[in-house]
């Protein structure tokens, strides 16, 4: 009966706010006779037409590349799937399995033991620390990668101390792209775990030790399955990330499915293109699904009014290899790269690098990654609130769609949305706009795990208590959780607009003519090896990323 | 580190101190009169008459916009497009999509964006024109050109010539070490000495076009599986290629000819040589391919891509093309760049290139039937 009552007030609530978008959906659900199916599918709580209207254009949005790539790859025939399955799609399979088991494996481990020493322990300097080792996250991998092979490939800086051809190290091989990819990666695990770990209450490590838990036990039975969230949010980020990245596998000389697709576009081959996209899409499923399995029975909240700031562990006799430690990661990951972007960078501006078009590279940038920056805020709050407050079938839907866009690989991304807006909406073809679209359906994940993390530190009855009062699904979700979850958001969006700064294949595919980012710059001048040119573009993606890092870790 | 595209400006302006004359005319006019970019006493005609027809689009200033697909590596086309912009007062959008623009091209049949595409392979031309994606055009001075070098319909227009060779480094190898044919590449000798690029190659596609023609599929199959587990590495472009041997991180690779020119200007890492295979009695000889120009069908910008059309085939224009990549002009009447061996100097294959359009599209299935990678390594 109360439910009822709910349900009058929602439809009150939508009217009051005489919006004309209330969706059709929402309306044809009220005309329908089985208005009860509808309403049990959502245990009695169904979340209203504007709420689920937006969550579902938002999934058809992150769709159209996914339907697109299962369409052509219907008429790829069976010759093109038999072509790839003898040899080819295993190696692929194996290349690109072991590279993100791996990188997945070792950024976890690099992620969330510096995020607890940093902010856990006595390190010394660890506020600096917290910051500093988020830096790599604006290193775009491929950068990175250039940055090694000038340092350390056959004929690099490295090289120069052996005699010829006794150069102990290969760059060029597993290794050499797992090292690469984990040192500027690890921070996607670092700053999320850090920031569940910062809101970590003492009362249950109070609790824990007063029944006699050691230190070591308290950080497995108590920190790491509060943690559990937060590492796998940021697992996820990585292995979607190894299995979409492109510019630093292309430049190591290796070969993983995203590579492949890439080099098939090259061969002018759409099919094969698309049959090694599907087969991607699968790889993508069964990661979501692992990471959804490992979570399921798992729910932590905490309540705001008990908070009590957790403290801080002396490290003692541990103080200088836990030091040393951090030194090398931080080391690696950023000063060794920038010595080298610094080096190149004067020369190339002694050089006269610094043109006008080097500044309207830097502006287009900002101009795109911006965009979609903020239409990923927009879109990931109504899909994430759906997701945690509604949880059904078709919200799991959505949210699974939009998933979709961030383990495609950018190429087919890109190729989705040309073929969808050459075809139907012709008039913003070629237009910038279009890379804006493609980095909001690669990188609203990131937005939406940033927001999630948030949310799942607010309890529903929270909302709950407004829905009572009257308030339709969307309105309580606007003006009681977002206000509470706005870091996460707006931590999300700086995620997003640093991803996108950085983004490559599809920025490559879609840009139209005349209009180059300092992405496709860096990427061009790189492999002519004009480093002295690539060099002051990559360091001017590091500056204006640090901007939305700082806040990021202000607001985290 | 490289040198080589600020080189060939300079190399260019030593050329260009020979039209010395014509260029000053040619600049004041742009200035003075804005736009009378009359170059050649055709030009003038062609002027003359536009104006007799009260087109003031042609007269003024040619304004608007050019959209430029190129396949090309951008160093090579930049400088070129330049100059047509100062020349005309059309602006170009380029986009550098390598061998996308063809897919690119393709997917955009219905919504054409692309007035001209710049191409690395006259199979890649040749194979848009049969698919009805270029248009007919006769260009003026297009008899410079011969006509085994531009379409039927003159929709594409070959500008200069690149020949399939060794380099190697001499640090390294000596020349015998080098192998002298093609097929050699295949033996266990070579194994881990050299680099390729990829089998999707456009230069390497039209290859393979040819050895499929001179030996046949199944041997050609076979020679690909081969060679592609004796690489050393299988990178995505020549340029890549030109570093690693000129660096001596291989001992040679297989290029078209102007890279081995294009690493001698280098200012270091330059004790690069070059073998042209298949010279000996009866064998098939170099193979041959050239770059050029298309125009699409349905070009946004028709009338400013017949001006270009126009402009590239302005001799000093063909030159210019040639030069800043250091390839041989097809036009037999412009000189070759000094250090370039002419195609003469060497035997050649035989086959037309045009043909390499009709089966450009069986060769890149042989290409992937077979055990070549694909991919880079």
């Amino acid at each position: 009966m109360k439910w009822r009552q709910h349900e009058k007030q929602k439809h009150q609530g939508e009217q009051q706010a005489g919006d004309g978008q209330s969706s059709p959906a929402s309306r044809r659900f009220k005309k329908l006779p089985f208005k009860g199916v509808w309403t049990s599918h959502w245990n009695g709580r169904p979340p209203g037409g504007v709420l689920l209207g937006f969550g579902l254009l938002t999934a058809l949005l992150m769709g159209v590349p996914i339907f697109y790539v299962i369409w052509r790859a219907m008429f790829a025939g069976a010759d093109r799937w038999e072509n790839l399955m003898d040899g080819r799609l295993l190696d692929l399979l194996w290349n690109t399995g072991t590279l993100m088991v791996a990188v997945t494996g070792a950024t976890l481990v690099l992620g969330v033991s510096l995020a607890w020493l940093v902010s856990r322990t006595d390190l010394p300097g660890r506020r600096m620390w917290q910051w500093l080792l988020a830096v790599p996250l604006v290193i775009p991998p491929y950068v990175g990668a250039a940055a090694y092979i000038i340092v350390a490939g056959p004929v690099g800086w490295l090289a120069g101390f052996f005699d010829p051809g006794e150069y102990p190290l290969d760059i060029y091989s597993f290794a050499g792209v797992f090292f690469v990819l984990t040192i500027f990666t690890f921070p996607y695990v670092f700053l999320i775990t850090m920031a569940s770990l910062r809101k970590m209450n003492r009362n249950y490590e109070e609790v824990a030790r007063s029944q006699g838990l050691s230190t070591s036990q308290i950080f497995w039975k108590v920190n790491v399955p509060f943690l559990r969230p937060a590492m796998g949010a940021g697992a996820i980020l990585v292995s979607l990330y190894v299995l979409s990245d492109f510019g630093a596998i292309a430049m190591m000389r290796y070969t993983t499915f995203t590579a492949a697709i890439y080099y098939q576009m090259g061969s002018y081959d759409n099919l094969s293109a698309t049959v090694l996209s599907v087969v991607l899409i699968a790889l993508t499923l069964v990661v979501l699904w692992i990471e959804s399995r490992t979570r399921k029975k798992q729910k932590y909240y905490q309540t705001a009014n008990s908070f009590m700031p957790p403290d801080t562990l002396a490290l003692g006799k541990w103080k200088l290899p836990a030091l040393m430690y951090v030194i090398g990661v931080f080391f690696f990951a950023v000063v060794l790269p920038m010595i080298v972007l610094v080096y190149w960078s004067s020369i190339g501006i002694a050089e006269g690098a610094l043109d006008s078009d080097f500044w309207e590279y830097t502006w287009n940038s900002i101009l795109v990654s911006g965009m979609a920056a903020l239409i990923c805020m927009v879109l990931a709050v109504p899909v994430i609130y759906l997701k945690s407050r509604y949880p059904s079938p078709i919200t799991s839907f959505i949210d699974k769609l939009s998933y979709s866009g961030y383990a495609l690989p950018g190429v087919i991304v890109a190729l989705g949305i040309i073929y969808f807006f050459n075809e139907y909406i012709p008039a913003l073809y070629n237009t910038y706009y279009l890379i804006a679209i493609a980095f909001v359906v690669r990188f609203l994940p990131q937005a939406m795990q940033s927001g999630e993390a948030s949310l799942s530190l607010v309890s529903p009855r929270i909302d709950e208590a407004a829905r009572s009062l009257g308030q339709p699904p969307w309105k309580a979700m606007f003006k009681v959780v977002l206000p509470s979850i706005l870091p996460g958001v707006l931590a999300g969006g700086a995620l997003v607009f640093v991803s996108a700064i950085k983004e490559l294949p599809a920025t490559l595919l879609l840009r139209p003519p005349g209009f180059d980012t300092l992405a496709v710059r860096i990427w061009v001048d790189t492999n002519e090896a004009f480093y002295h040119l690539a060099a002051p573009a990559a360091l001017i993606i590091i500056i204006i990323s640090l901007i939305p890092l700082r806040f990021l870790l202000k607001k985290y | 580190m490289r040198k080589f595209n600020r080189m060939v400006p300079a190399t260019m302006a030593a050329v260009m101190v020979t039209l010395a004359a014509c260029g000053e005319e040619e600049q004041n006019g742009v200035e003075e009169n804005g736009g009378d970019e009359a170059q050649s006493e055709g030009e003038e005609v062609e002027e003359d008459e536009d104006n007799d027809d009260g087109e003031a689009v042609d007269e003024a200033e040619h304004d608007g916009e050019l959209t430029v697909y190129s396949a090309r590596n951008e160093t090579f086309v930049d400088q070129w497009l330049e100059s047509f912009e100062e020349d005309t007062g059309i602006e170009v959008n380029a986009l550098h999509a390598d061998d996308n623009a063809v897919n690119l091209i393709q997917e955009e049949s219905e919504n054409v964006q692309a007035d001209m595409f710049i191409s690395n392979d006259i199979g890649a031309l040749e194979f848009l024109r049969m698919e009805g994606l270029l248009q007919g055009y006769e260009p003026e001075n297009v008899d410079s050109i011969g006509e085994e070098y531009r379409a039927e319909d003159d929709s594409w227009v070959a500008l200069s010539a690149r020949t399939r060779a060794f380099m190697y480094n001499k640090d390294i190898v000596d020349e015998e070490d080098v192998p002298n044919n093609i097929a050699d590449l295949a033996n266990d000798e070579y194994e881990g000495e050299f680099a390729i690029t990829r089998g999707a190659n456009g230069s390497m596609i039209a290859h393979v076009s040819a050895l499929r023609q001179e030996w046949g599929d199944e041997e050609t199959k076979e020679w690909l599986g081969d060679i592609s587990e004796n690489a050393g590495a299988i990178l995505s472009g020549h340029s890549d290629i030109r570093d690693v041997v000129g660096q001596g991180e291989f001992a040679f690779g297989l290029v078209n000819n102007y890279y081995y020119h294009q690493q001698l200007e280098e200012p270091d890492n330059n004790n690069v040589g070059i073998v042209y295979p298949d010279q000996g009695e009866g064998e098939m000889g170099a193979v041959l391919n050239a770059a050029g120009i298309g125009m699409i069908e349905g070009a946004p910008n028709e009338e400013n891509a017949q001006v270009f059309m126009d402009w590239a085939l302005e001799e000093e224009n063909q030159r210019e093309f040639s030069y800043d990549s250091l390839e041989v002009p097809i036009n037999p009447d412009i000189e070759p760049y000094d250090e370039a061996a002419s195609i003469d100097d060497y035997e050649t294959h035989d086959m037309p290139l045009r043909e390499l359009g009709e089966v450009w599209e069986d060769t890149r299935e042989l290409i992937e039937d077979s055990d070549m990678d694909l991919e880079i390594r």
